[in-house]
């Protein structure tokens, strides 16, 4: 009995203002503070709960895979482009993407002193046509675009259900399963690579073709690819030519004042090029 | 023993809630989920397995054409993987080892996806302008008449 007296004391101690009588608190700031306590408790209960859920260290996604072995790193060398829209068909193939949206498309820049034009009919999926301009094009070029798996990315940070995420291997996925489609994600990016999927109704985006790089395929624009524009490395492997053009070439990376550390990689990309 | 009561009180329902809140919270977050970040981690390995491959590479179509892939390999279409022009593995080998038949694009506008004359393609790249290139209309004109796709010459 004094034992609990004791206990209430040392609550009331700790609410009574410094230098003054102990007061006992009133019904309502007790329950007040006791929800504060148990809410507190909840929290980090929770926590130490999820914790111990996930002491699973070194687990992999799947036994013939090891994702700590990876990093993988994607570079484009535009001045190798010719826009034959084979890497944009073979995505869709590859990837079932519905028509009208596309997982990496190709642009066209037409620049002059006078203006400047870009275009991507139907994300250069069937090539393109010569096109009239109303100005003098000085310099014209192809622009493959797709997700740039960035390290930093905007589009995993909005996400409210924790449906997007970045493996330890470098590529940003959505977990459809999880997500809500609500399309926070899709405005986040800043390189327009997401979309609602109007079948599934989750946002979509390239995977690197996930299914086939951890089996040891290159992704499927890279296979088709018949100009070497588009490369695919692993960044621990040591000879790996695309880690080798990173380290000693100058390459650069599309939009580098958001800060969002791209892992797409771009050769002689021009100042245009957003 | 008064106040005691209320303290009973309190903790009987601050512990139900708890109960309450990790039973639900059990429930509704995966198993997997928080592994390795704010993500589930079984979708690593769906993604994985979500789709088989369908395009193989020319590495895989030299496996049973090797007269066909001999010469493309010898020829300026070297780069060119079968499948650009022919479709993806997937279409002509299905999983269970059956053949079916493969889809050859003969088209003319799959030439000129590649070869018609853009000042956005590369200078060096070879190209045409259509209407100069052929003598007489255009219309239902294929390249392949001339040019051998597997070797072509200029």
């Amino acid at each position: 009995m004094a034992g609990r007296n004791d206990a209430l004391r040392v609550i009331q101690d700790c609410q009574a203002p410094a230098g003054g009588e102990p007061a006992a608190p009133t019904r309502r700031e007790f329950l007040g503070d006791a929800l504060k306590l148990a809410s507190g408790a909840v929290v980090f209960l929770a926590g130490s709960a999820g914790a111990a859920g996930g002491a699973q260290p070194g687990k992999q996604p799947d036994e013939a895979y090891n994702w700590d072995d990876h990093l993988y790193a994607y570079l484009i060398d535009t001045t190798k482009c010719i826009g034959c829209g084979s890497c944009v068909r073979a995505c869709k193939v590859e990837n079932g993407v519905p028509d009208g949206f596309y997982r990496t498309w190709v642009e066209r820049y037409l620049i002059g002193m006078e203006g400047s034009y870009v275009d991507s009919p139907n994300g250069g999926m069937d090539g393109f046509t010569p096109v009239q301009v109303g100005f003098v094009a000085n310099k014209s070029f192809f622009v493959p675009k797709m997700c740039n798996h960035c390290k930093a990315t905007p589009c995993i940070q909005v996400c409210p259900v924790g449906a997007s995420y970045r493996t330890k291997d470098g590529v940003v996925m959505v977990d459809d399963t999880r997500c809500i489609g609500c399309g926070y994600c899709v405005q986040a990016c800043p390189y327009g690579s997401r979309f609602i999927n109007p079948a599934t109704h989750t946002a979509s985006k390239c995977t690197w073709c996930y299914h086939r790089i951890t089996k040891g395929l290159k992704p499927a624009c890279v296979t088709v690819c018949p100009t070497a524009t588009r490369q695919f490395g692993d960044m621990k492997r040591e000879d790996d030519p695309v880690r080798k053009a990173i380290e000693h070439e100058r390459v650069e990376i599309m939009q580098p004042h958001l800060l969002t550390e791209p892992q797409c990689y771009y050769l002689h990309l021009d100042k245009e090029v957003r | 023993m008064e106040h005691a009561r209320h303290v009973f009180r309190v903790a009987l329902v601050v512990v139900l809630a708890l109960v309450v809140f990790m039973l639900t919270r059990g429930l509704l977050v995966p198993k997997s989920y928080g592994m390795y970040g704010p993500y589930r981690h079984d979708n690593v390995a769906e993604q994985m397995n979500a789709r088989k491959p369908a395009f193989g590479g020319a590495q895989a179509c030299a496996d049973c054409h090797v007269e066909q892939s001999k010469k493309r390999a010898a020829g300026r279409h070297k780069t060119v993987n079968c499948e650009v022009c022919h479709g993806p593995l997937r279409q002509h080998v299905k999983e269970d080892g059956s053949i079916d038949p493969m889809p050859v694009d003969r088209s003319f506008t799959l030439c000129t996806r590649c070869h018609r004359k853009l000042v956005t393609r590369p200078a060096s790249f070879p190209q045409v302008v259509p209407e100069q290139h052929v003598n007489g209309p255009l219309e239902g004109k294929i390249c392949l008449e001339c040019h051998d796709p597997h070797s072509p010459k200029l």
